[in-house]
């Protein structure tokens, strides 16, 4: 009896000790708790609940099994968006990947107004998105500056924004314009912090320049490259608000992005429980992708 | 003898023909660069004070031939700026304080504080990462409208805490700060909450600024979220309204736009040059951590 009472007050003790180490501790991540639980991990699951649902507001949600998914791979919208998301994300790579790792080589070799320059190739950034959205449609506008400058080299007038071959092209030079500083800025700071002695030690063995671009320059910032183009394609595979605000996804539906039919599943056709669906495959699709890419990654570090 | 700073090219290479050559057209290039950059300005700029006579001639000029005052009276019709301004400011008040504090205070937790599993909360924070937002975004304006935070600044302000990569971010920089200092602090007797209000906070304000630029950027800018979650139009944030009224616009001719974009382009310009080198090492920061 005794000992079963010394028992359950050493219990007793030790979630008061428990208390007392981790009570600070806990009460202080509390608040985050609860916030990521209410706002990112309820909708989070709930998203997946709805897949499967009918969502009605007036009427409530229905369960009806596989149909959303049913719906969306009988539409002919799927395979249209997924071409165009596809198409985009290639445009961003060939237009806007390659750009700020040559220009931050670049400046990096200026010798004077570096600092400038830096400035200049970032203050794009600091434009917000509607001034954004105004300024291209009027460089893009069929008499606008756009056209001007390609008659001066005899060319013909190009509807930008209206052509169905150019439209996504055109989306994809007025977002690089804009979002490249900061893609110039992280490879800059990678290449200064390459240690200069590298480069005088090649030089003496009688590297030229290039090749010291070559075997230097772009290994020391590989980690950067592999980074950014992740980030880049998962950013971009979830692109819509430019598509939106220049084009509205026309014309013809040719810059219709995989994320833009899920607005448009929800607040114009009204069908949340689709648009959930379509969010949830998206999920599927990036996550699997990520995990291969994870695999190469790790075996080639093996190697 | 001085050791010159060198870096890809050495003074030496400059005397060799084809470098020379090569680092011209490099300069060359990047003036050409520099002018695209800023070529898309000085067309929002100028053309705000054209008249409308003037914009509409082909080829379009980049200067004005004189400057049109009127057309900011004009502008300044379609857009309630004030309103918007303040709008947008209590937004990124409300952001700035529930997100420093909560995340502040849990990243102070994971950091530096005695917390039982703390592998499985910082899994709990991290694994949203890999979520994509579009997963959610749909769900996450349902979630709102069964909250009832539909039409509310609480729909912004509380999510606003709910971001892994600020956690993250300030975890990290707690990290670097010396453990013994707390426990120092805390043998003489200062609770928990004082050594987060007097000796975390006052330490990490540069990472506090940063965080505070990211949270002004991006309020600033979000004009799509803001326009589906707020349903009165009196509630929008600046650039919702603008989007509203003046992009989706047709019949507001060119010169008015560009003067209501250039108004709402000047306060994060002049943001930028004052907090440039905050501004500069957030970016360092979120390259490294990626």
């Amino acid at each position: 009896m005794q000992f079963k009472d010394q028992t359950i007050q050493q219990t007793a003790q030790s979630w008061r000790r428990k208390l007392k180490d981790y009570g600070w501790g806990l009460a202080f991540i509390l608040p985050a708790i609860a916030v990521f639980c209410v706002f990112l991990w309820t909708p989070i699951v709930k998203g997946i609940f709805y897949s499967f649902m009918n969502v009605d507001f007036v009427k409530g949600n229905s369960f009806v099994g596989f149909d959303n998914y049913r719906d969306i791979f009988a539409s002919s919208m799927l395979a249209k968006s997924v071409l165009n998301t596809l198409y985009y994300m290639l445009l961003c790579i060939l237009i806007g990947f390659w750009v700020p790792s040559i220009v931050s080589i670049a400046v990096s070799e200026l010798r004077w107004f570096k600092g400038a320059m830096r400035l200049i190739v970032y203050l794009p950034n600091i434009v917000p998105a509607v001034v954004l959205y105004g300024m291209w449609q009027w460089l893009y506008d069929p008499l606008g500056p756009a056209n001007q400058i390609i008659s001066w080299f005899g060319s013909q007038q190009i509807l930008w924004l209206t052509d169905k071959s150019m439209a996504m092209i055109s989306i994809v030079i007025a977002e690089t314009w804009q979002s490249f500083g900061t893609a110039a800025l992280i490879y800059l700071a990678g290449i200064v912090s390459i240690p200069k002695d590298l480069y005088e030690a090649a030089e003496m063995d009688g590297a030229g320049v290039l090749q010291r671009i070559r075997y230097i320059t772009i290994p020391g910032i590989r980690h950067l490259y592999i980074l950014l183009f992740i980030l880049q394609l998962i950013g971009t595979s979830q692109g819509f608000l430019t598509h939106m605000a220049l084009t509205g996804g026309g014309p013809n539906n040719a810059t219709l992005t995989y994320m833009y039919q899920i607005i448009n599943e929800a607040f114009t056709n009204l069908n949340y429980g689709r648009a959930s669906a379509m969010g949830v495959l998206m999920f599927i699709v990036l996550a699997s992708l990520s995990i291969i890419m994870y695999s190469i990654q790790g075996r080639s570090r093996q190697a | 003898m001085k050791i010159e700073e060198r870096s890809i090219l050495s003074s030496f290479d400059y005397k060799k023909k084809s470098v020379w050559i090569g680092y011209t057209i490099m300069l060359l290039a990047l003036a050409a660069l520099a002018v695209t950059m800023l070529y898309p300005f000085g067309t929002t700029i100028f053309s705000s004070f054209k008249t409308r006579a003037e914009i509409f001639t082909f080829p379009p000029s980049f200067l004005p031939q004189q400057l049109e005052w009127t057309n900011y009276k004009e502008g300044l019709q379609y857009v309630n700026l004030a309103k918007g301004f303040a709008n947008t400011f209590l937004l990124f008040a409300g952001n700035a304080v529930f997100s420093l504090i909560i995340i502040g205070l849990a990243s102070f937790s994971l950091s530096q504080m005695k917390l039982p599993v703390r592998k499985g909360f910082i899994l709990f924070f991290m694994s949203t990462l890999m979520i994509p937002s579009a997963t959610y975004l749909i769900p996450n304006f349902l979630n709102l409208k069964s909250l009832g935070l539909i039409d509310s600044y609480w729909a912004f302000w509380l999510p606003a805490a709910a971001n892994a990569f600020n956690i993250m971010l300030l975890k990290s920089f707690f990290d670097g700060i010396h453990k013994e200092l707390f426990d120092a602090a805390r043998i003489d007797g200062a609770s928990e909450v004082r050594c987060f209000f007097q000796m975390a906070i006052p330490l990490s304000i540069p990472v506090f600024s940063t965080l505070l630029i990211f949270a002004f950027t991006s309020t600033w800018n979000d004009w799509y979220w803001p326009s589906l979650v707020l349903t009165t139009q009196d509630k929008y944030p600046i650039a919702s309204m603008v989007y509203r009224n003046i992009i989706e616009s047709s019949i507001i001719s060119w010169n008015i736009k560009f003067s209501v974009l250039t108004i709402i382009m000047i306060p994060p310009l002049v943001f930028f040059l004052i907090f440039q080198k905050n501004i500069m090492h957030g970016l360092n920061l979120s390259g490294i951590k990626g």
